[in-house]
């Protein structure tokens, strides 16, 4: 948690309250941008449908390929379409904006901490994209296709959980990569590389599931299948029992990792940054 | 022969200007690279599980991949000028006023604006593609192939060009870029990249008669691949690439003089 400082229950309530405030400026934000949310869901809808042919023509006539129906396989190019952009899996370039532009001495010095300023703001603007592209999205799947949608209650309890942390440790590998403009000053370059490992490895273009077995279960590991493939697959109920909290569990694992060394990355980092004058 | 050679004097600053930060642009190309090689390695990943898409092995379709993406990234990297991205900020911050002002023509300047190396990626995992698909699957060559395929692919050039002509001139009046556009280019590259019978047929009808993406990319490649059509419609559709790719490109053109005519500058 927050360093030493803010513990009595008061602190940390207004603690809480800031970051719940900028988290909503953000998300309010999101809601100006009428013509831009409906212009993305039309892009999602047009590449989910694409993946969808793609999938239904890779299955033929298969009824069942590596646990999923050709109607999970549908159901999958919608949903990870309907998350792509709550997980920012093109990228996340505000934080590397501000580094470079020198805004980030501002924000070093705000009263709040850096971690979470920038964990609050990307939660309100990741819940705003999931408002307002993702639900609408999975309700023109519902109308277009005959999706499917989780299978027992556990499923249903154990998917906003699974959204919260593929958002969390999606947002603390950006905030990873960013940092290294503490160093470098402009990371985009460093930011296209490894935003496209993620978009790479999270599984938007295949089912991770289908790939060579040895490959598929090593894929499920990495942080990049917790940012969306792992809600996925909840959500499908493509995991089940043990699987579903093994789901959960290597999700909790990786935020807690990745927590842990942005902290560490970022006390480094605060260290050696030098700022631009002007 | 004087536009050449102004044309070759503009771009090679721009290549020079970005050969400048090195660690940087080596950074960049490997992303393009990338960015777009991954979505073909996607498919072969899991080729070994489902062993075909539509019928086709993973040889077709890297083939049609390149007889797609080729064109494509040729178009990207040699007319980023007419890329709405670029134009629309032109005409929306007035820089367009200026340009037709100079004592040159607006398309020279526009072709010479802007020669974006790092989209050498793109191009660069379209031929690799293209070229494992020849590995994979050896076309029965002839010489009408042999003639043919470098006239479908300057035919898809054209096409992907007109699409970007028709959506730049669409910013004269609505300043702003328009989404629709970038599914029109980039989603059309993508889903020219599978075969086209695996689509919905009003999907497919609307790519075939109406935008004639289907007759510069899937048709020739049934064509080269001594394949029949899945609908049995004639043979003669693998032929209209250059009519297809140069009609459209006419009617984008045509559109653009009109747009140009009509131009009201934002004032900025």
């Amino acid at each position: 948690m927050v360093p030493g400082v803010r513990t009595s229950p008061a602190a940390l309530w207004a603690a809480a309250s800031t970051y719940l405030a900028l988290a909503g400026t953000n998300l309010r934000r999101q809601l100006t941008y009428r013509a831009a949310n409906l212009a993305g869901l039309i892009t999602n809808l047009f590449f989910g449908a694409l993946r969808a042919y793609v999938l239904i023509a890779l299955f033929g006539a298969r009824e069942q390929v590596a646990g999923y129906s050709v109607r999970d396989a549908v159901t999958y190019s919608g949903i990870t379409q309907a998350l792509m952009s709550c997980v920012a899996i093109f990228g996340w370039w505000d934080m590397i904006r501000s580094i470079r532009t020198g805004e980030v001495a501002t924000d070093l010095s705000r009263p709040v901490d850096y971690f979470w300023y920038w964990c609050a703001l990307d939660f309100g603007r990741g819940v705003g994209q999931l408002a307002l592209r993702g639900l609408p999205l999975v309700a023109l799947y519902v109308l277009a296709y005959r999706i499917t949608s989780p299978p027992t209650l556990w499923h249903w309890l154990a998917l906003p959980i699974s959204l919260l942390l593929g958002l969390f440790v999606s947002f603390a590998w950006r905030f990873l990569v960013s940092l290294t403009g503490f160093w470098t000053r402009d990371a985009t370059g460093i930011g296209r590389l490894a935003f496209m490992l993620a978009y790479f490895f999270s599984g938007l273009l295949m089912p991770l599931a289908f790939f060579p077995d040895w490959a598929a279960s090593l894929l499920r590991l990495t942080p990049f299948s917790a940012m969306m493939y792992l809600p996925s697959e909840v959500y499908l109920g493509v995991v089940r029992g043990p699987g579903l909290a093994a789901a959960l569990a290597v999700q909790a694992l990786w935020a807690v990792a990745l927590y842990a060394l942005a902290r560490v990355v970022l006390a480094a980092g605060v260290r050696h940054l030098v700022l631009q004058g002007g | 022969m004087g536009a050449l050679r102004l044309y070759w004097t503009l771009v090679s600053v721009r290549l020079h200007g970005q050969m400048q930060y090195r660690l940087p642009f080596l950074l960049d190309i490997t992303a393009t690279f990338l960015g777009s090689f991954v979505d073909f390695v996607a498919l072969a990943g899991v080729f070994s599980r489902f062993r075909s898409v539509g019928g086709w092995s993973l040889g077709e379709v890297a083939l049609l991949y390149g007889l797609a993406e080729i064109p494509f990234a040729l178009k990207e990297l040699s007319l980023c000028g007419y890329d709405y991205d670029f134009f629309a900020p032109l005409v929306r911050q007035g820089q367009l006023d200026q340009m037709l002002l100079r004592p040159l023509s607006l398309p020279m300047q526009l072709v010479a604006a802007e020669f974006p190396l790092r989209r050498l990626g793109r191009l660069s995992q379209a031929v690799l593609v293209f070229a494992l698909g020849l590995h994979l699957t050896p076309i029965a060559w002839s010489a009408a192939k042999l003639l043919y395929l470098p006239i479908v692919g300057l035919s898809a050039l054209a096409f992907f060009a007109a699409i970007d002509i028709t959506g730049s001139t669409a910013c004269f009046w609505t300043v702003e870029r328009l989404e629709v556009f970038s599914l029109f280019s980039y989603g059309g590259a993508a889903m020219l990249s599978f075969p086209m019978h695996i689509y919905h047929v009003w999907l497919r009808r609307f790519f075939t008669f109406v935008v004639p993406a289907a007759l510069v990319v899937y048709y020739p490649a049934l064509f080269l691949l001594d394949k029949p059509d899945p609908f049995g419609l004639p043979r003669l559709l693998s032929f209209l690439a250059p009519l297809a790719g140069l009609g459209t490109l006419a009617a984008a053109c045509a559109f653009w003089r009109f747009g140009v005519r009509h131009y009201q500058s934002t004032g900025t």
